[in-house]
């Protein structure tokens, strides 16, 4: 039971802060790469920027994965992670 | 330097001196041979570990599963992107003038010499630019923040550009 409880648990793609890229690089990429629009990007940033992560998008763990590369591709410092 | 801006007929243009397209150059052979070096000879190495880093936290077997699924393709795009900054940046100076597709590929290069730069220099977010240049590492931390200017400049071009046609 608790194996099906942890499958069902979806997968999160995380970005986390540092202190190189810069804010309107990391609001452009969420752009270029998830289709966000200028001000969901730019509270994504802001939340990265000031709490030290957000959580950019979810789904299975696959897509995470991929997720996880394009950010990577880009330069920004991401994760996937089960959801907690 | 003139910053990047994009023209009217949708070219992204810049113009570097001769001084400042040579250290881009030596920039972009450092990142190269970081980038074919054997993976076991850069492991540990704090810049590639920032370049590629671990997709799992906390989970060695997941980290190691994300890594053979994506390194070499992740390798092979950093490489693609350098050899078309290398393909397009005026040799002794001069116009940058690039189309969209090159756009990018200067957009994540320069993010790659920033993050190689900025990891040797050990930047914090209270890095200041340096007031004068007394030393290597002054040089070294103005050549930062100059690549921060431009890649600062080209990330506004390219955002206002996508502005403009939505």
């Amino acid at each position: 039971m608790e194996e099906h409880s942890d499958l069902d648990r979806p997968w999160v793609t995380v970005v986390w802060n540092d202190p190189v890229n810069l804010m309107n690089y990391v609001t452009f990429v969420l752009q270029e790469l998830f289709g966000y629009d200028e001000p969901t990007a730019t509270t994504l940033m802001l939340q990265v920027h000031h709490e030290g992560k957000a959580i950019v998008s979810s789904g299975p763990r696959e897509r995470m994965e991929h997720d996880t590369s394009r950010l990577h591709a880009y330069g920004l410092w991401a994760s996937y992670q089960r959801d907690s | 330097m003139k910053t990047f801006r994009v023209t009217r007929g949708g070219d992204v243009v810049a113009r570097l001196d001769p001084a400042e397209a040579g250290i881009v150059g030596l920039l972009l052979d450092q990142l190269e041979q970081l980038l074919a070096a054997d993976t076991d000879d850069v492991a540990g190495d704090p810049v590639m570990a920032r370049l590629l880093p671990d997709g799992h936290r906390g989970d060695p077997e997941l980290a190691a599963d994300y890594r053979e699924l994506t390194e070499s393709s992740l390798r092979s795009g950093k490489t693609d992107d350098l050899a078309i900054v290398r393909a397009t940046l005026p040799d002794g100076g001069g116009e940058i003038r690039l189309d969209r597709d090159q756009a990018g590929a200067w957009l994540r290069s320069s993010n790659d010499l920033r993050l190689a730069l900025g990891t040797r220099l050990d930047i914090t977010e209270d890095t200041e630019p340096p007031d004068d240049v007394a030393d290597e590492q002054d040089q070294q931390l103005a050549v930062y923040y100059w690549l921060t200017a431009l890649q600062g400049s080209l990330v506004d071009a390219l955002a206002g550009a996508r502005g403009a046609r939505s």
